[in-house]
């Protein structure tokens, strides 16, 4: 079941480790002796101070690229964060480079008036406004792809995650349906029914072939009405109701409004079942069942009342108990999103439960 | 040994069920007497203390108190028969604990094995009962039969006896326990009419499994229900006296309890 997931992202960087990481530094040191290799052969001073100089022009630069991919925080329409990027980095070329001269390294003759210096100080500028923009450019292409990547990966993890609870939850369906209690023990009644010769036996076996008919699931049957829904619960009560006469008393209330919807299969059973499960089979006295299905405004209403041991008796206090969660799980994935049905179970007072059930109003079968 | 009739019980909450299998007793064993059906385990145990029958047919799955918690009651005093629908597990710990059962729908065949097997025991001279030892069997079993399986056994039930009759009462029907002489006094409600009956248990055995959630001892000799409760009132000396819901009796809190209704 367990299906391989990427490793998560690490934290993003923040402050100047963003702006100094140790890939983003590496790139401009390289970058730096590439450029040197260049400059050298004309070079008539020590290696060491024009690689400085070079790397020196080089950090301002990844300081104002960094600099600028968080500030200024909101930009103009017509401003792309990339291109302020660029600019600022052609931009701090030469302010770093007359630092360089002016300030970092001052000679008697300010370097303007030295023929080798100024030359020094136009190749510095040239090469660092040829290498500079250009690599700002491709490391901000590489952060776009990157991020488009992740994001892929994402909506396929998603993707995948929704298609396996959707199995999921269609795998607990099949498993969950027509537990072997119920059937032997609904199958013992029956017989005495035929034994005794009672005329109630052939309809009490009609409706438990209705229920075992809708119970049983055909997979490629998505979608079912109110009406259909109701018919299988009158069908599972009158069966219950042959087996705990002095226990189980119902109605059922819909009106046509609601039976011509569209609902999703054994929605309104599940509830039913639940109530009878968690509700009435452990009563003495048993009680009395209500279902009732109504629209709202745009939004079926499904309820079902009972009057049974209540919440804490039957130890679901405070949850909805493994059938109905199953439910919801299954309702949130039918209707896109746990955002658009509502699943809800409250005591009643005196005694009791009340499993509600909301969802969208559909009237076509198909969705 | 005697010449009369042998008696026995079924107990099962499906109506249908039980005329099932009275009818296929009648016809594998005639003579046995079918003298009294049960619908849950509580009426199980009642119809038991009343009529002590040799036989006792129990349905595993039933309201209230299951067909193995009556048969914790019961015990040794009857030959026990379980019945259940479909449940790997408690076959198993009935095969394992050499228990009898019947799986349902019950064939005839079968119950025409389990019928020599009980004839067989009601004909020894001294007839052997169940084996001991099932009892921790029992408890495990029923544990795993209710929903809260996994909660801390607290004691559900009490078997009070009330004048000449039994009566098992839920321990959440129970108002106050008080100890009285030899006796411990339970005030109970029988669908909300205040009730009393007596038991031999003494109280400083029952407090250790109650609940502490539901029940507090508020003096030497009295534990309450606290849902009872309807209120309570300071009284001189350190001390108070609750008034409980639909009963005329007034408590007494001892002055060691009195930090229980302490406000915070």
């Amino acid at each position: 079941m367990a299906i391989a997931t990427p490793s998560a992202p690490p934290p993003p960087r923040r402050g100047l480790a963003r702006v100094f990481a140790p890939r983003r530094l590496a790139a401009v040191a390289i970058a730096a002796a590439v450029v040197s290799l260049f400059i050298w052969p004309g070079w008539q001073s020590r290696y060491v101070i024009l690689y400085g100089r070079l790397l020196f022009v080089g950090l301002w630069m990844l300081l104002s690229f960094g600099v600028l991919e968080v500030w200024p925080a909101r930009l103009p329409r017509w401003l792309a964060r990339w291109g302020l990027q660029v600019m600022g980095v052609a931009a701090t070329v030469p302010f770093a480079a007359i630092t360089v001269y002016a300030f970092m390294t001052p000679s008697d003759p300010p370097f303007w008036e030295d023929t080798l210096r100024l030359t020094g100080f136009g190749l510095l500028n040239l090469f660092g406004l040829l290498v500079g923009p250009w690599m700002a450019v491709s490391a901000v292409f590489r952060q776009i792809t990157g991020a488009a990547e992740h994001q892929a990966l994402t909506f396929e993890l998603t993707r995948s995650e929704l298609e396996r609870k959707a199995a999921d939850s269609q795998l607990r369906l099949l498993q969950a349906r027509v537990e072997p209690h119920f059937l032997f023990n609904t199958l013992a009644n029956v017989r005495e029914l035929v034994d005794a010769g009672s005329p109630q036996a052939s309809p009490v076996l009609a409706s438990l072939i209705a229920y075992l008919r809708a119970a049983v699931p055909r997979l490629e049957e998505a979608t079912s009405t109110v009406e259909r829904e109701l018919e299988l619960v009158r069908a599972y009560l009158e069966v219950m109701q042959m087996r705990m006469p002095d226990r189980l008393q119902y109605v059922i209330v819909a009106d046509d409004a609601a039976r011509a919807l569209a609902c999703p299969p054994t929605t309104l059973l599940t509830l039913v079942e639940n109530a009878v499960r968690h509700g009435i089979d452990p009563s003495e006295d048993g009680g009395r069942i209500e279902v009732r299905a109504s629209v709202r405004g745009e939004r079926l209403l499904a309820q079902v009342l009972d009057t049974g041991v209540g919440l804490a008796a039957s130890g679901r206090a405070g949850s909805l108990g493994t059938g109905l969660t199953t439910l919801r799980e299954r309702l949130a994935l039918t209707f896109g999103g746990a955002e658009n049905v509502r699943v809800t179970l409250v005591a009643v007072e005196p005694r009791g439960t009340c499993a509600e059930v909301e969802l969208p109003a559909r009237r076509d079968g198909g969705a | 040994m005697s010449e009369r009739r042998p008696t026995a019980l079924i107990a099962d909450d499906e109506p249908l069920l039980r005329s099932s299998l009275a009818r296929l007793l009648a016809k594998a064993w005639p003579e046995l007497e079918i003298v009294v059906e049960a619908r849950n385990g509580r009426e199980a145990v009642e119809r038991f203390e009343e009529l002590a029958p040799d036989v006792c047919f129990l349905d595993v799955h039933m309201p209230g108190l299951s067909g193995v918690e009556a048969a914790r009651f019961i015990g040794r005093r009857a030959h026990l028969v379980f019945v259940t629908a479909y449940d790997q597990y408690a076959v198993q710990a009935f095969e394992h604990g050499a228990l009898d059962y019947l799986v349902k729908p019950v064939e005839p065949a079968r119950l025409a094995d389990t019928v020599a097997r009980l004839k067989e025991r009601l004909g020894a001279a001294h007839a052997p009962r169940p084996a001991s030892g099932t009892e921790a069997l029992l408890d495990a079993l029923a544990a795993r039969l209710r929903r809260d399986g996994a909660a801390p056994v607290h004691l559900r039930w009490i078997r009070l006896s009330v004048g000449p009759s039994v009566r098992l009462v839920a321990i959440d029907d129970v108002d106050y326990l008080r100890a009285d002489e030899k006796y411990t006094l339970v005030a109970w409600r029988d669908g909300g009419k205040p009730e009393e009956g007596l038991i031999r248990t003494p109280l400083k055995e029952l407090s250790a499994q109650l609940d502490p959630a539901r029940f507090a001892q508020v003096h030497r000799s009295v534990i309450v229900n606290l849902r009872s409760i309807l209120n309570v009132t300071r009284s001189s000396n350190e001390t108070a006296e609750i008034r409980l819901k639909g009963r005329p009796e007034i408590l007494p809190v001892s002055r060691s309890y009195t930090h229980l209704f302490q406000q915070m």
